[in-house]
């Protein structure tokens, strides 16, 4: 009966949650296919007054560029994904565990990467001069990998707090390497945490428009975020900056592809979020100790 | 705890170490490419007189300028276009449009490595002259005099010699049209249906009976709406009489012919055009949103929502507002068109330091203004695939419509480039009379070094922020201004007028100006 | 002595070799990535002339530094980045946390799945479209808040980008909507992580909700809780620029409760395009957050040495 009581409060707190998440994101798709006229007379609405497909059409006549762009986004994603949580998890195991030398020297060094880096200009001279990544897909996948050592310090913790370490020294006395251990003990009792990185590493490759910004000027190698904030960003400078006066401002595309760009750029990741959400299943970890 | 600090200690010690080192090798490297153009330059100037370019290597040149518009077919024009400089000068182009928001950042980034990079689209309104600071140009006197003597005819004197810093020229203007005049855009249709006229109006104040009507009869259209939130109704209406010089504080009044810098918010003018423009906006001509609006003139025009604009013209700009606004538009201009000096440093082309082979990037400067067919496959992209003839010089779209719209003003010489039709077949011809009869500023070919105070400018570009849109717009009650210009003077105003001043007697006298 | 020290570490480094080799690509990684740029701090003092080279330029001590003091909007900037932020890391933290322990609740797992997916989704866009959608709701002309709903209560229609006192509220709003899927996920998974025995055994003792969330869920989760904390106080003096300057669509009466360091730093140097000083406003920013890390960290490791961070 408790039970019951207990479950109707949190579906009914969740149910209030999820509207006031999606209400945007329904005015968003909503004006994506509004008539543009219509939107600037008679504003933003959940059910426009005049329907129009014009935002659609216009970006299915550049589908060259678009599909170029879906096609960068996701190899830069496949790829920035696996890689990131090879990496991570790599690095984040030794760390959890206690017994290593200089664990401590080790995890700071790690950590000092969160709080300082050298800058913008730096970086990207060490990219573009020593490693001649500028213009390249390497230079969309690795400047993220690491996402500054961030999930290495989660991974880290999960590792340490949801491994016993009796098993690590059971299979280790046994005979069991360490790299054994790690791939054929440690990964398959983390798949919660893992799938959470593996999560947020593509969000953020999926996302990111700044290393595209910053390290990319070939048009073929536009990311559809990337081509997004460029169109966005140039509205914002070119309403905030007068040039003199100078007539720019006749280039600026619609409200309403502004809004179907947005629209296109979040459907995949809302159509691939259920794959990784499989992991999250209550009791895998724990059944796997057992 | 501290034997472990010492160990992270030593390993940070260790990374900086060979960072250092890295660094250095990059930085050696730097000094010895960023030398070579500027030695070759100096071997070239001295010995080509007598043998001529030498061009054996081919290269590949890249030109770098503000992509505006949609120019989604710029490989195919860049092929075409390295045809004809592989003939003439042994090069291919690459060209790289960037995109105005990112602009700032990625030019200098670019600038600040060694990045292969021939010819650089500068301007005042872009940092032109701490570029020039910071030595990220080469300056182009005995290459253009070289490679490109023609390049001074194609425009007016004044404009050509306005690049100079410190006696030495850093970039060529492109061509267009570098003078403007100012006025009053609006919709012919609703000024017929109302039998509107402008023989009464002969300043902006005298606009007032128009915009009521409009306000009176055609409810759902602002009477007049701004092209964006920075060109302003007050700053359009200043406009005309100014030169800024760049975009810092400190202004010249053109009509008054002297060099006295001038703070613009403590001038009559500019107090008379906020009154105006809050007069209006409490009419209810200007719409409520002006000064957070994202909408521009255009968008606003092609919805039906607005009546009429401020804007600064020139030849033909009727028929090029009445295609972007879909209504056809009448104008009349208030003030006589003048020169400032952002019309010759507004929009340049440079040779940067970062040059592959400053002779070369010299030759291909010249082609973008002496080559018709490179300066038209530029402007209007190819013929039969992104234009067709119309006869007599005139282009058209073909069918379907263009994909390769590029903003004209920008580079190189657009007086060669072929007209679109429905403008004025002598357009240029036209442009270049209009150019050459404008009120020319006593300040044109001066350029400020913001430099020595940057603080200042940093702090005053908030606080301009904080009040210039909202009070030019009228949004603002106008007895913030004292606000305003007190907090301006905080954030240090008066040192940035003080050496914009000092660096413009400086000038003049160099260049022997009263 | 030292000789037996020596072969002792060797003898260790020898039995964790593995370990160490496990960890040589991220290491590698991290000082490309990380610490071959930290060099570039110099920038913060140097008058940067291309001409002489990065390393040739002039020293010019703190100069950089001065438009971040200087002028009287320093004290505003500065107490908006701590107070916003501040708040956003608590605000965040117990609303991520409580969402994320209810979403443990829910029995139906399509439902569980479902709420997640949708609650993720705010953080799924970018701040510039959040701008957008935020002035979908706000603009004073057909924004859905005039529009639709203060007609409904008989309110007047509110000028809202010119009205300063509402904003803290609509950031904090926004900023929580948009953040709190992301954090929340991250309990989510250290949450799942926790053995249910403890669970069954609280409730056969007869342990309440309440307390079980209590005195197993949070102390159990401390130490995540305790790295994204430090984390977030770490860029305590960073702000999400996208949230400060493209949701008040940069408008300038907003400015006095809007403007954060970051924004004020953007609008000085878009004129100016000076890497010096963006490289000071840089180092100002990790500097702070550094100390303040180093502090709490301190406290933390004073109460736990298990949930430091170092």
């Amino acid at each position: 009966m408790k039970n019951q009581m207990n479950q109707i409060f949190v579906h009914s707190v969740f149910i209030v949650l999820a509207a006031l998440c999606l209400f945007p994101f329904l005015l968003l798709f909503m004006s994506s296919v509004t008539e543009e006229a219509s939107i600037i007379s008679n504003g933003y609405s959940i059910w426009p007054s005049v329907f129009s497909l014009e935002a659609y059409s216009y970006l299915w006549n550049q589908k060259s560029a678009m599909f170029n762009a879906y096609g960068i986004t996701i190899v830069v994603t496949v790829v920035g994904t696996f890689v990131g949580l090879v990496i991570s998890a790599l690095l984040a195991y030794p760390l959890s565990r206690n017994d290593l030398p200089m664990r401590r020297s080790l995890s700071f060094l790690v950590f000092f990467t969160l709080l300082f880096n050298g800058g913008l200009v730096p970086t990207y001279l060490i990219y573009t001069e020593v490693f001649e990544m500028k213009n390249t897909l390497m230079s969309l996948v690795v400047p993220g990998l690491l996402t500054n050592g961030f999930f290495i310090l989660l991974i880290r913790t999960f590792f340490a707090n949801s491994i016993p370490v009796q098993i690590i020294e059971s299979a280790y006395i046994d005979g069991a390497s360490e790299f054994k251990i790690f791939y054929r003990m440690v990964l398959p009792l983390s798949l919660p945490i893992l799938a959470t990185i593996g999560l947020m590493l593509t969000i953020n490759y999926w996302n990111d428009w700044f290393n595209g910004l910053i390290y990319v000027t070939e048009p073929s190698l536009f990311s559809i975020q990337n081509l997004l904030n460029r169109m966005l960003v140039n509205i914002q400078f070119l309403q905030q900056n007068n040039l003199g006066g100078q007539n720019v401002t006749a280039s600026m595309p619609m409200n309403s592809v502004r809004m179907a760009m947005a629209v296109i750029g979040i459907l995949p990741l809302l159509l691939i979020y259920p794959f990784f959400q499989k992991y999250f299943v209550k009791g895998l970890t724990i059944g796997a100790v057992k | 705890m501290p034997r472990k600090s010492k160990v992270s200690i030593l390993l940070l010690s260790v990374v900086l170490i060979m960072s250092l080192v890295l660094s250095a090798c990059g930085n050696s490297n730097n000094s010895s490419q960023s030398s070579s153009p500027a030695a070759s330059g100096s071997t070239a100037t001295s010995e080509g007189t007598a043998s001529g370019p030498n061009n054996e290597k081919e290269l590949e040149l890249k030109l770098a300028f503000i992509g505006l518009g949609n120019m989604k077919d710029v490989n195919l024009v860049q092929d075409e276009i390295s045809k004809i400089t592989k003939a003439k000068i042994n090069a291919t182009v690459k060209l790289m449009p960037i995109d105005i928001g990112a602009w700032v950042q990625q030019v200098n980034l670019m600038l600040a490595g060694n990045e292969p990079l021939d010819l650089l689209l500068t301007s005042s309104f872009f940092n032109f002259s701490s570029q020039v600071a910071k030595g990220q140009l080469l300056p182009i006197d005995e290459l253009v005099a070289k490679y490109g003597p023609t390049i001074k005819d194609t425009m007016e004197p004044n404009i050509f010699n306005a690049t100079k810093v410190g006696g030495k020229s850093y970039g060529v203007p492109s061509v267009r049209d570098t003078a403007a005049d100012h006025g009053f855009a609006a919709r012919k249709d609703l000024m017929d249906k109302y039998s509107l006229t402008f023989d009464n109006v002969k300043t902006y104040a005298d606009l007032d009976p128009i915009l009521k009507t409009i306000k009176d009869n055609e409810p759902g259209i602002y009477p007049i709406v701004q092209r964006s939130q920075a060109n302003t109704i007050a700053s359009e209406i200043v406009r005309g009489y100014i030169d800024a010089m760049g975009d810092t504080p400190g202004v010249i009044m053109v009509n008054n012919q002297d060099l006295k810098v001038v703070n613009l918010y403590e001038q009559p003018m500019y107090k008379d055009a906020l009154q105006l423009a809050r007069r209006w906006y409490q009419a209810g001509y200007i719409m409520p949103d002006a000064a957070t609006s994202q909408e521009s003139n255009n968008s606003l025009m092609n919805a039906g929502k607005a009546f009429s604009y401020f804007a600064n013209m020139k030849p033909g700009f009727e028929a090029q507002e009445t295609i972007v606004n879909g209504h056809e538009i009448v104008a009349v201009r208030f003030v006589a068109p003048i020169s400032t000096s952002d019309s010759s440093t507004g929009f340049m082309m440079s040779i940067p330091k970062n040059t592959q082979d400053a002779d070369r990037a010299a030759q291909l400067l010249n082609l973008l203004y002496t080559d018709k067919d490179i300066a038209n496959l530029i402007a209007n992209g190819i013929e039969g695939k992104h234009y067709v003839s119309a006869g007599d010089n005139l282009i058209k779209a073909p069918e379907g419509s263009s994909n390769y719209i590029f903003n004209q003003w920008e580079v190189g010489n657009n007086a060669l480039t072929k007209v679109w039709e429905g403008t004025a077949p002598d357009i240029w011809e036209q442009t270049k009379a209009f150019n050459a009869a404008s009120t020319f500023s006593k300040a044109l070919g001066f350029s400020f070094d913001a430099t020595p105070v940057k603080t200042e400018v940093a702090a005053v570009a908030n606080v301009n922020n904080q009040y210039k849109a909202g009070l030019e717009s009228g949004t603002i009650d106008p007895a913030k201004l004292d606000e305003f210009l007190s907090k301006l003077r905080s954030a240090g105003l008066d040192k940035i007028i003080a050496e914009k001043q000092k660096q413009l007697d400086a000038w003049a006298k160099e260049n022997n100006i009263q | 002595m030292a000789k037996t020290g020596w072969v002792q570490t060797l003898k260790k480094i020898k039995r964790y070799r593995a370990l160490f080799l496990m960890m040589v690509p991220g290491i590698v990684y991290l000082i490309i990535n990380n610490y071959m740029p930290m060099f570039g701090v110099i920038i913060a003092f140097k008058d940067i002339n291309y001409a002489q080279g990065i390393l040739g330029s002039d020293w010019i001590g703190f100069k950089n530094f001065e438009y971040l003091f200087k002028t009287d909007d320093a004290f505003t900037i500065t107490r908006n980045t701590i107070l916003y932020n501040g708040s956003f890391i608590i605000l965040n933290t117990v609303m991520a946390i409580g969402v994320a322990i209810m979403l443990n609740e829910v029995r139906s797992k399509f439902a569980a799945r479902f709420y997640q997916s949708v609650i993720l989704l705010p953080f799924l866009i970018s701040m510039v479209v959040v701008g957008y959608l935020v002035l979908s709701m706000l603009s004073s002309e057909n924004g859905y808040l005039n529009m639709n709903i203060l007609p409904m209560f008989g309110m007047e229609p509110i000028s809202w980008y010119f009205e300063p006192k509402y904003w803290p509220y609509i950031l904090t709003i926004v900023q929580l909507w948009k953040a709190t899927g992301y954090l929340c996920v991250i309990f989510l998974a250290s949450i799942i992580g926790i053995d249910n025995e403890y669970y069954e055994a609280a409730t056969i003792d007869g342990a309440s909700k309440w307390h079980q969330i209590r005195s197993i869920t949070v102390p159990l989760i401390m130490p995540t809780i305790t790295i994204m904390t430090l984390l977030a106080i770490g860029r305590i003096f960073y702000s999400d620029f996208g949230l400060f300057y493209q949701v008040p669509l940069n408008s300038g009466p907003l400015q006095p409760v809007t403007d954060v360091i970051d924004t004020y730093v953007y609008r000085g140097l878009m004129t100016l395009g000076d890497i010096g000083m963006s490289s000071a406003a840089g180092l100002y920013q990790s500097m702070v957050g550094f100390i303040l890390v180093l502090l709490s960290n301190y406290i933390v490791s004073k109460r736990n040495k298990e949930n430091a961070l170092f």
